[in-house]
């Protein structure tokens, strides 16, 4: 037993004492309800009496108390719910005005508010003497607890992304809403629900104003018995409150309960990755779509066509510049640009979750699919979160995109299985999401954007969400499938080596323009201007003078007719750029420059170095590594004279 | 796209708007117009602010608001954190009784109030025994008092206790690390993290005891809260310009106390009951 200090107990005396003051009064209540006479005590004698007279009396109000809320739930339902998922969905200044406008009846006293409804509609004799009347106080106040539920439970998940990931797999809006939209914010509307019923059940500002005496509510019946009845029978009377009201506390309880326990779902998420077997280790498994012999049939990509396509924002901003791209069917093209470059406003565009800009037009073949929404476009989309639906489990997950396609259940048994055996997670067919690790939902992903056949597959850099071990090993993997299944797949990236790797081509892009679209190759050894070149691996830049058609460097000379590809266009100083590999330490003497060793960095086959020369920034260089460099150390560097270029700003 | 579902957006929020504009704007509309209806039109407000009864009992209700409010902030703010920080058995039933009276209408808090110190109340019962003389406090400025304090507890406690689990307890070992005392890693870390939610919770706890009625109209004491005045205006004496003048009153004070602390806290703040 831990020993506590003297303050624990300070402070368990005062929690007590509160408690004690909360608890004593119901406790009283309780024995006075079921004693002969409070005033003997219990050795009066028990008795039940008290309830009949309770019944006699006030049946009505309790069944009318529970009608009301009943109704007063679903009308919360039906209005609350909706304009609860608009408000998340669309954040503009309407629904925040709205939203502000939903929660004022949180701050205003219910006696003003009812009074407004007695001036107001006080007049309709029939509706004043109907229990509608305390229906529409209560739907009023309890609204917003509905809708503050939802909200929040909606907000707490990346809903757009969820509807967009529905959406590409051919849902419309209404099966979003039924199928992804609602069963995923249900905790919030079962708590709302709890929260709307037990308000309504208790409310007794409101309602004491509305009712008439035909109207009486359980809460407007318990202070007709405080101020009217013996003790007793006001005790029973209050017992039988209690008795509603327990079960729904507990639910509540009950329903806050799971959530909270879903939260600290991530850490521990890492640590099963970390703690797997080395049978479930996420190493280089290449898909055994190869020499399996149920091998899915190829999947035929179309061509596409963007032309001309821009994209301004609303607020003005131009995050795409009139943008054209050609892609052959079956050709992987992957989009590299920094953050905010417009690749993602790109990829979006060409998935039909935006529109582009009048005039720009996209085609899949032939067709013009500009004007199609995603849900009709028929691509397999990958999203950088997956926006796997958390309602369903991982072969739901998979099947969805055929079910919404109306399928038959036993086609689409067999292709789920398909994909399970092709991603080789067939163990994991009846996971839930949460289950999984991250590598295992890309394959999921993976497996759902396929499923569908899609014409073109889009993928917004689905491997940035992985570390970096994980995320070279699905690379490969992600790969061999493209190549194998021989899909058309637009691949969004930041990572140049992903792009390198994956792409038959690749498009460089910057500020909302293309800055480059070629081949690995072209783009790394070809680079169109500086941008390109800095963004694809390192480049050095070296300024120096042009004498008699020689570079001038601090050694030897490099003649123009060996650096075949610098342009000097007249000038008599250019700037030329080389890679680190195309450089090498040499003996003193041989080189072309001489400089100084800021640092080194052994990083196994090389040795990577910074130097500084006399006339140059910091250079990058290469050296095998075997060598070892002290910093400081004066060295000659010899550069490949057919590797210089010049660039373009 | 996004502007494809606007018109869905739009016919999701219809519900939610017609019942809304029917049965809550329209009717405080028609409530700011009838208050200035009355024979002394927009001098209905100076009226009120005029008349001693009235500025009396708003003062009443301002008072007793604000100290059930401090009180109520000390003792469940230092119960709150108490139970988030310590483990020991029987804490969850113990958190349960401190909850409980939540979902409690005013007029169960006032009976409870009458049970506890009324006339036939235990405190009375037990003061008879020891001292001889009955203590009732019940029906005065103390019985509200308690009455206010009741309700406002276990809104205070779970509010405290939510904001007191997100408090990163790496903050307090650092504090103790660098050789800060109990005391001052309470006042320095503890506190100023507890900010919002005391704020938020106290706000809470200030408007809903200044538009309480259940309990006020249970215990029918001699002191008149501003709710019972506007109800005595509206139905005996009839004066439906005066208490919609009084009610509008009430609702911009508690309106505008939750929007400052939504401000101040920077959380979304609310009244109930």
């Amino acid at each position: 037993m831990k020993k506590r200090s003297p303050l624990f107990y300070a402070q368990l005396i005062l929690t007590l004492s509160v408690c004690a003051f909360l608890i004593v009064p119901v406790v009283q209540s309780v024995m006075a309800g079921i004693t002969e006479n409070f005033l003997v005590g219990i050795k009066g004698g028990v008795t039940l009496r008290w309830f009949g007279r309770v019944w006699e009396l006030y049946r009505d109000t309790i069944f009318r108390s529970i009608l009301i809320g009943l109704a007063c739930l679903f009308a919360t339902l039906i209005a609350g719910v909706p304009a609860a998922y608009a408000m998340v969905k669309k954040q503009n200044r309407f629904t925040r005005l709205f939203e502000e406008f939903l929660v004022t009846p949180l701050a205003i006293p219910g006696l003003a508010i009812a009074l407004a409804l007695l001036i107001t509609y006080g007049g309709f004799t029939e509706f004043r003497r109907s229990s509608f009347f305390i229906l529409v106080g209560h739907v009023i106040f309890t609204l917003p607890f509905m809708v503050r539920s939802v909200v929040a439970v909606m907000s707490s998940f990346n809903l757009a992304e969820l509807e967009e990931g529905a959406a590409s797999l051919g849902a419309g809006f209404r099966r979003r809403f039924f199928q992804i939209v609602l069963p995923n914010a249900m905790p919030g509307i079962l708590a709302g629900s709890l929260m709307v019923f037990t308000l309504s059940i208790g409310e007794f500002n409101l309602t004491w104003m509305l009712h008439t005496p035909l109207t009486k509510t359980l809460p407007v019946g318990l202070a007709d018995s405080y101020a009217s009845m013996r003790l007793e029978i006001g005790s029973a009377y209050t017992i039988v409150f209690f008795f509603m009201i327990i079960p729904l506390l507990m639910a509540m309880q009950w329903v806050a309960g799971p959530r909270k326990k879903e939260i600290p779902m991530q850490p521990h998420d890492e640590m099963r990755e970390k703690i797997r077997g080395p049978e479930e280790q996420e190493t280089v498994s290449i898909p055994n779509y190869r020499n399996n012999n149920r091998q899915p049939d190829k999947i035929t990509g179309t061509s596409l066509r963007m032309e001309n396509c821009a994209k301004t924002f609303e607020d003005g901003t131009l995050a795409l510049e009139p943008f054209d791209l050609a892609v052959d069917a079956g050709e992987t093209v992957v989009v590299l640009g920094p953050s905010g470059c417009g690749k993602t406003t790109m990829l979006r565009i060409l998935a039909g979750l935006e529109s582009p800009d009048p005039n720009g037009k996209v085609f899949f073949g032939d067709e013009d699919v500009t004007d199609v929404p995603i849900e009709k476009r028929n691509v397999g989309m990958v999203f950088q979160s997956y926006a796997l639906f958390p309602n369903m489990n991982v072969a739901e997950n998979i099947a969805y995109g055929l079910k919404v396609r109306g399928g038959g259940r036993d086609t689409r048994k067999i292709r789920v299985a398909e994909m399970l055996d092709m991603m080789q997670i067939r163990e994991l067919r009846n996971r839930r999401i949460g289950q999984l690790s991250g590598g295992q939902k890309q394959r999921v992903a993976l497996a759902r954007a396929i499923a569908i056949r899609p014409r073109v597959l889009l993928l917004d850099e689905p491997l940035t969400a992985l570390d970096a071990k994980l995320r070279d090993a699905l690379r490969i993997e992600i790969d061999t499938l493209l190549r194998s299944l021989g899909i058309t797949a637009i691949y969004v990236t930041h990572d140049q080596s992903e792009a390198m790797a994956l792409g038959d081509r690749i498009v460089v892009m910057n500020i909302g323009r293309t800055a480059q679209i070629g081949t690995p190759r072209e783009i790394y050894f070809e680079p169109k201007n500086q941008f390109v070149a800095d963004f694809i691996g390192t480049i050095n830049r070296l300024p120096c003078r042009i004498r008699e058609g020689n570079l001038v460097l601090p050694g030897k000379p490099i003649s123009l007719e060996q650096a075949c590809h610098v342009r000097t266009r007249g000038r008599e100083m250019v700037d030329v750029f080389f890679r680190p590999e195309h450089a090498t330490v040499v003996e003193a003497g041989q080189g072309h420059l001489r400089a100084t060793i800021l640092a080194s960095f052994f990083m196994g086959d090389r040795t990577r170095l910074i130097v500084k020369g006399s006339a140059s920034e910091h250079l990058t260089i290469e050296a095998s590594g075997h060598q070892s460099f002290n910093t400081g150390r004066q060295v000659d560097i010899e550069i490949d004279p057919s590797s210089l270029l010049t660039l373009h700003e | 796209m996004q502007r494809r579902i606007s018109p869905y957006l739009i016919l999701m929020m219809a519900p939610a708007l017609a019942v809304f504009g029917a049965f809550f704007i329209l009717p405080m509309a028609r409530l700011v117009v009838t208050a200035s209806a009355g024979p002394s039109g927009f001098g209905i407000y100076l009226k009120a602010l005029t008349t001693l009864r009235y500025v009396e009992s708003l003062m009443y209700t301002i008072f007793l608001s604000a100290a059930v409010t401090v009180v109520t902030l000390v003792l469940s703010g230092i119960s709150g954190v108490f139970l988030t920080r310590n483990d020991f058995r029987g804490k969850k039933i113990l958190v349960a009784m401190l909850t409980f009276p939540l979902a409690f209408p005013g007029v169960v808090v006032g009976f409870m109030i009458i049970l506890l110190v009324g006339r036939q109340g235990l405190v009375g019962d037990v003061t008879q025994f020891i001292t001889g003389g009955k203590v009732v406090l019940a029906y005065s400025m103390a019985g509200l008092f308690l009455g206010y304090l009741y309700f406002s507890i276990p809104r205070v406690i779970t509010t405290i206790m939510a904001a007191a689990e997100k408090i990163d307890i790496s903050l307090e070992e650092a504090a103790r690390s660098l050789g800060a005392s109990p005391w001052r890693v309470v006042k320095d870390v503890l506190i100023p993290a507890l900010v919002p939610g005391i704020i938020s919770s106290g706000a809470i706890c200030f408007a809903t005891s200044m538009g309480a009625f259940g309990t006020a109209f249970t215990l029918a004491t001699d002191i008149d809260v501003l709710p019972i005045v506007i109800y005595t205006e509206f139905t005996l004496s009839a004066n439906i310009a005066m208490a919609s003048a009084l009610s509008i009153g009430l609702g911009l004070i508690t309106w505008l106390v939750l929007s400052l602390a939504r401000t101040a806290a920077g959380a979304t703040v609310a009244a109930a009951g």
